[in-house]
């Protein structure tokens, strides 16, 4: 699930080997979890794990997580929390719905766009200019935006035809493409069930097959803003307001300047996070975003604050969701792999020296295994919670290593150096 | 809540007193009218489904007996307190006759009932709060999803349906255990794979189409040919996906194939499981104005008409005559349609 090679640009930590991991490195790591998938789906027998149809519908999921995952990388790389991001979506599923009905996908997708920079700017006049705590600034975003959303929903929405007070019309979904003839070739792989090879192949054609041009345009923008925050001056001084402003400030960076174009860039992202939803689920609803932005803010986290993590974050979301929501012996299956993977994670642990996580991290998994060999399935009330459960066990293990922003949520102003 | 059907005909007839407005006259004339008071669940006028379909109840109800109208909405997330509150107000302003659309609102109606003996209270689609001033306006879903779930397993190829709830309550279940009943009815070694779309108090699986369409892209790569969406919102994905994948889907509460805003969608709707909400909203109010209210359940089953199955389409012409025989057995009682696992 994860875009390989697009941890561009990893900055090196004074507190760990100063190594950089090379793309082949990344590559075993992916391989290697594709084995254990492999062996775990050929142990269970529930083939959605690897099938060419979960990973579409990983896909599809992750994108607007990625893009609010984003959206949060943006304003916290510049020193500001922007909790505000579920408003900012919402703002972008209503323009996307506005204009999507009446002039087509991709009109929907500039006018959420355009919404999403009118919240980021708010946001950034409160936190920047006035200096308005972060959070606060971020809920009253969230309460207003659905409200203000619902509001102009009425008023556009009500009197067209097919939609309603609380709802728009049909949205056309954007264009969708596929590799022509390998997409076929592995499908017919996929279906022989060799072991690895056909999970290779359903997971290729999986990205090859029906992806919709919002998908790539995804892909894109999560590559050019590691390149342009960790390749360009203007990405440095970015980041140097969330390091440590007053330094920034006293090499001359503006560093209001440059918080202001972070948060309206972060606010541009997440309303296009919420335009790939309204586009994809083809209309605008009220309420729809269902606390994706949240979601994307963990993912953000989960991935380091870096490009790449946060794509990897979304990804594993995106995954999980898919499979709570297409099988239940699949989400069986997961318990199996989750396991696995934490007695991976003891084994690592152990060998860096974290004895106590080390520990924990075996007794879980252990559990995990054990309840997989004891148990048919898993009760429906908790498949929901799969994607929530993976997200909690992976940060609290992974969290010694996640290093934010040194000034994010830190209130900066001029002249006042701390 | 807002169980997804939606209703042709309502999305263009609105200003009729949405959102809380008052229609139908000052206060000097109110004294010798009706007053009505209707809370929405959330979806309100315009979901182009279950809401909408109380609202041309209340709307018909208006135009011909020239009622005093509030009509009050609720807001996504809220709480059983902030329910209470919107009855009590409504209460409190002088209407006598309140009609609460959508389990939801089960806590407040029993706690408004107790303290205002004075004023009629119907709830729809809940038969829990139980007072001498309430009446409960339920529907006997497990019948029609019934018929349907015959239709399903008469036109599928693989033998093989789909059945996605949008929130796993027992109001819902009642529509998979029907609709399972009937597939197996009509065809015993059929499969039926059973989706909830989300688990209680999370309630978004009725308004997230992206969902209903990642839920029925697995239910078809799993074989499935026909996929029943008693959704809400979610099941535009459900028929969304269905197009795409050349297969079809079975809508809910009411007839979707003539909704517009399904309407590029409409050719994989074969049939539609339909709730006359309306006709519940509408005989209710006639009742409380010929001062025949009369508390208790009232259930609206396939025989008094208040559940049906649609036709629009043509897609299910071939087998109508079939599903007509478990109808007049259903009706007949030779057939009892479970409502519980």
């Amino acid at each position: 699930m994860t875009v390989g090679g697009l941890s561009v640009g990893l900055e090196t930590t004074p507190t760990r080997r100063g190594k950089r991991l090379s793309p082949m490195v990344y590559l075993l790591v992916a391989v290697g979890a594709l084995l254990v998938l492999s062996a775990v789906r050929a142990l269970s027998g529930a083939t959605d794990l690897t099938s060419s149809g979960t990973v579409q519908a990983a896909l599809t999921a992750a994108v607007p997580l990625a893009m609010a995952a984003l959206a949060g990388l943006w304003a916290e790389r510049a020193g500001v929390v922007n909790i505000g991001l579920e408003g900012m979506m919402v703002l972008g599923t209503f323009g996307a719905g506005y204009a999507g009905y009446q002039w087509g996908p991709w009109a929907g997708v500039v006018f959420g766009l355009f919404l999403g920079i009118v919240g980021g700017l708010l946001h950034a006049v409160a936190t920047v200019t006035f200096g308005v705590d972060h959070i606060i600034s971020g809920v009253a975003i969230n309460l207003l935006a659905p409200g203000a959303a619902l509001f102009l929903s009425k008023l556009y929405f009500a009197d067209a035809p097919g939609g309603g007070q609380k709802q728009s019309p049909r949205i056309e979904d954007a264009a969708k493409v596929t590799l022509p003839g390998f997409s076929d070739l592995m499908g017919t792989i996929e279906g022989k069930r060799w072991f690895f090879v056909s999970d290779l192949a359903g997971v290729l054609r999986g990205l090859t097959t029906e992806i919709s041009l919002l998908t790539l345009l995804a892909v894109v923008l999560i590559v050019a803003t590691g390149w342009v925050l960790w390749r360009t001056p203007f990405g440095l001084r970015l980041r140097s307001c969330g390091e440590s402003p007053s330094a920034a400030e006293s090499l001359g960076v503006n560093v209001y300047k440059y918080k202001y174009l972070a948060v309206t860039a972060s606010g541009a992202f997440a309303g296009l996070g919420g335009a790939f939803l309204a586009v994809s689920s083809g209309q605008f609803r009220d309420g729809q975003t269902g606390g994706r932005g949240f979601i994307g803010l963990a993912a953000m986290i989960f991935g380091n604050w870096r490009p790449g993590g946060l794509a990897t974050g979304a990804g594993l979301f995106g995954y999980t969701d898919a499979m709570a929501l297409r099988g239940s012996n699949a989400v069986h299956a997961l318990l199996l792999l989750l396991g696995i993977a934490l007695v991976v994670v003891a084994v690592l642990q152990y060998r860096s020296g974290h004895n106590v996580l080390s520990g924990v991290a075996a007794v879980i998994g252990v559990l995990f295994g054990w309840w997989y060999f004891t148990s048919d399935q898993v009760p429906p009330e908790l498949i929901g919670a799969a994607p929530y459960v993976v997200t909690l066990l992976v940060l609290g293990l992974a969290s010694q290593r996640l290093r934010p922003p040194k000034f994010v949520g830190e209130p900066y102003r001029k002249g006042h150096a701390v | 809540m807002a169980l997804g059907l939606t209703l042709a005909a309502c999305g263009s007839k609105n200003d009729s007193g949405s959102g809380g407005t008052t229609t139908g006259g000052g206060t000097s004339q109110a004294a010798a009218k009706l007053k009505i008071g209707l809370a929405y669940d959330i979806g309100g006028r315009g979901d182009q489904s279950f809401n909408d379909s109380a609202a041309r109840g209340l709307d018909k109800a208006k135009s011909e007996f020239g009622i005093d109208v509030k009509e009050l909405e609720a807001a996504a997330g809220e709480t059983d307190a902030q329910k209470e509150d919107r009855l009590r107000q409504l209460a409190e302003g002088g209407y006598t006759t309140i009609i609460a659309v959508g389990f939801a609102y089960e806590t407040a109606v029993e706690k408004t009932a107790k303290d205002f003996p004075e004023v009629k209270f119907a709830i729809i689609d809940s038969a829990g709060p139980s007072a001498d001033n309430v009446a409960n306006l339920t529907f006997a879903e497990q019948e029609g999803s019934f018929l349907v779930g015959v239709a399903a397993a008469l036109k599928s190829k693989t033998g093989n349906v789909g059945f996605i709830g949008g929130v796993n309550v027992p109001l819902i279940q009642k529509f998979e255990v029907g609709f399972t009943a009937g597939v197996k009815a009509a065809k015993a070694d059929a499969t039926v794979q059973v989706k909830y779309l989300t688990q209680p108090p999370d309630f978004t699986g009725f308004n997230d189409p992206a969902k209903g369409e990642t839920a029925a892209k697995g239910m078809f790569d799993a074989g499935a040919d026909i996929v029943y969406a008693a959704a809400g919102g979610s099941g535009n994905g459900v028929f969304k996906t269905a197009k795409a994948n050349g297969k079809f889907g079975i809508g809910v509460d009411s007839d979707q194939y003539n909704l517009p805003a399904l309407a590029d969608v409409k050719d994989v709707i074969i049939t539609s499981m339909i709730k006359e909400v309306d006709v519940a909203v509408y005989d209710f109010i006639t009742s409380v104005k010929d001062g025949k209210f009369a508390k208790g359940e009232k259930v609206y089953d396939l025989k008094a008409g208040g559940i049906d199955y649609a036709t629009s389409g043509g897609k299910i012409d071939d087998i109508k005559s079939k599903i007509d025989e478990y109808k007049a057995k259903i009706t007949s009682g030779e057939i009892k349609v479970p409502s519980t696992k």
